[in-house]
């Protein structure tokens, strides 16, 4: 799901940070772990792109490992959620960024629950 | 005052007023207009003169939507977006009618160029929208300069409850004049970054600002600016840049320079449209910043945010 390297390994992007983004094991969604930024934007969107096409009611994006988000990494996720047909999706433990973020462009996105850390 | 129209103009008149007694007579008017004619009104004015316009209004002021400026529209560059725009986007069907005051006798030095360049770009921003606001300037407590700016950045400017055009009147040459080169900093902490140093620059800022005092969200909210300023200058600004943190007047000041050039002058104070992709950083780092400066030239661009250490006043930002 990465689409910049082999399942498990980090893609060391071109501009510097670090993401390891895959299936959420069990559960429908997905899992990352590293910096959600410019460097990593392709891999982040793609599994986004995953996660809505196998979306059927809830699904699950677990960020505990995510030391930070910037404001187009949370505008993928919030217009993922918008654009999905039924459901929500459930953002467990993300970094601070994420509610702040949300919290000023999107203040009554219902689409989305947040699992705080 | 003649502020009344059936068209679809933008009207933005300047109201230069001389004591509390002349304030609330003219505001109350104004509003009590626009009540009349069933137009949403809001009052976005400094704490005090809130609540003269408050008490003037009695019981009408139960249909006024109140903001006070000092918080709501603490940094100039949040008022367009934040205030002005996310109350006439509310509003799309008829004319919609506001009181700003953004400027005020305690506004600091390096916030006043920002107050002009917004009073300016109040002009571009809601040309062609039926929208009328009225800023209210204090005659004996600005300055002269300042009130002579009143008159290039408003199409009319009443005195003494007569309005009249301001033969002055040119935005552009404020947003320019106000574009003025910010000093280096002898005593900051720099730091080059390119492509490859996004992540060094962001933690380089947050370690400084740390250790000269911002905490909690403050802190979080300098990291989001500088992570958004520092990709803008890998993504837009010529791939490289620096970036600069010091303390000056209880405020922790970060500073990103790169070689782009920002062309729009409305750029970071449009408001972002739900399902838009792109277009937020300078709007967040305008919504959390107390203040924001910028130099932009041919030869490049700097912007500098500003955050207060420990003030209450400055967590607000709008929704």
């Amino acid at each position: 799901m990465d689409g910049t390297g082999a399942k498990g390994d980090p893609a060391r992007a071109r501009w510097g940070a670090l993401l390891d983004v895959g299936p959420l094991p069990g559960r429908p969604g997905i899992r990352a772990s590293g910096e959600i930024t410019v460097s990593t934007r392709l891999s982040w969107e793609n599994a986004l792109t995953e996660l809505s096409r196998r979306h059927t009611d809830v699904s699950y994006v677990e960020l505990s490992e995510v030391r930070f988000v910037d404001v187009a990494g949370v505008t993928a996720l919030a217009v993922t959620a918008l654009n999905l047909p039924v459901g929500r999706v459930v953002v467990e433990r993300p970094p601070p960024q994420l509610p702040r973020v949300l919290d000023l462009f999107w203040p009554s996105l219902h689409r989305i629950e947040v699992a705080p850390r | 005052m003649s502020t009344a129209t059936t068209d679809g103009a933008f009207i933005h008149p300047a109201l230069f007023y001389r004591s509390a007694a002349e304030y609330t007579d003219r505001t109350v008017a104004f509003v009590r207009e626009g009540l009349a004619a069933g137009e949403p009104v809001a009052v976005a004015v400094p704490g005090p003169n809130l609540e003269l316009i408050r008490a003037g209004l009695g019981t009408d002021a139960r249909d006024v939507t109140f903001l006070d400026m000092t918080e709501a529209g603490r940094n100039p560059g949040r008022i367009i977006p934040g205030v002005l725009r996310a109350f006439a986007d509310a509003h799309p069907r008829g004319r919609v009618r506001i009181i700003g005051e953004p400027v005020w006798a305690g506004r600091s030095a390096a916030e006043y160029p920002a107050c002009a360049q917004h009073e300016a770009l109040i002009n571009a921003a809601f040309e062609g929208r039926p929208v009328t606001i009225l800023c209210p300037y204090d005659e004996t407590l600005l300055a002269a300069d300042v009130l002579a700016d009143a008159l290039v950045t408003h199409p009319t400017v009443i005195t003494a409850g007569s309005e009249r055009v301001s033969e002055r009147y040119d935005w552009r040459a404020v947003v320019a004049r106000y574009n003025e080169p910010l000093a280096r900093v002898p005593d900051a902490d720099v730091l080059r970054f390119g492509p490859g140093q996004l992540p060094e620059a962001r933690r380089f800022a947050v370690d400084r600002a740390a250790s000269l005092g911002l905490t909690g969200r403050r802190l979080q909210d300098a990291e989001l600016a500088v992570s958004e300023l520092t990709t803008n200058s890998v993504v837009h600004g010529g791939g490289s840049g620096t970036v600069a943190v010091w303390a000056e007047a209880g405020q922790v000041v970060c500073e990103v320079r790169d070689g782009g050039r920002l062309t729009d002058p409305l750029a970071g104070r449009r408001p972002a449209e739900r399902g838009q992709i792109g277009g937020r950083g300078l709007l967040l780092v305008h919504y959390v910043a107390d203040l924001v400066r910028v130099h932009t030239t041919e030869e490049g661009t700097a912007v500098r945010f500003y955050l207060g250490v420990g003030g209450t006043l400055a967590d607000s930002s709008p929704k």
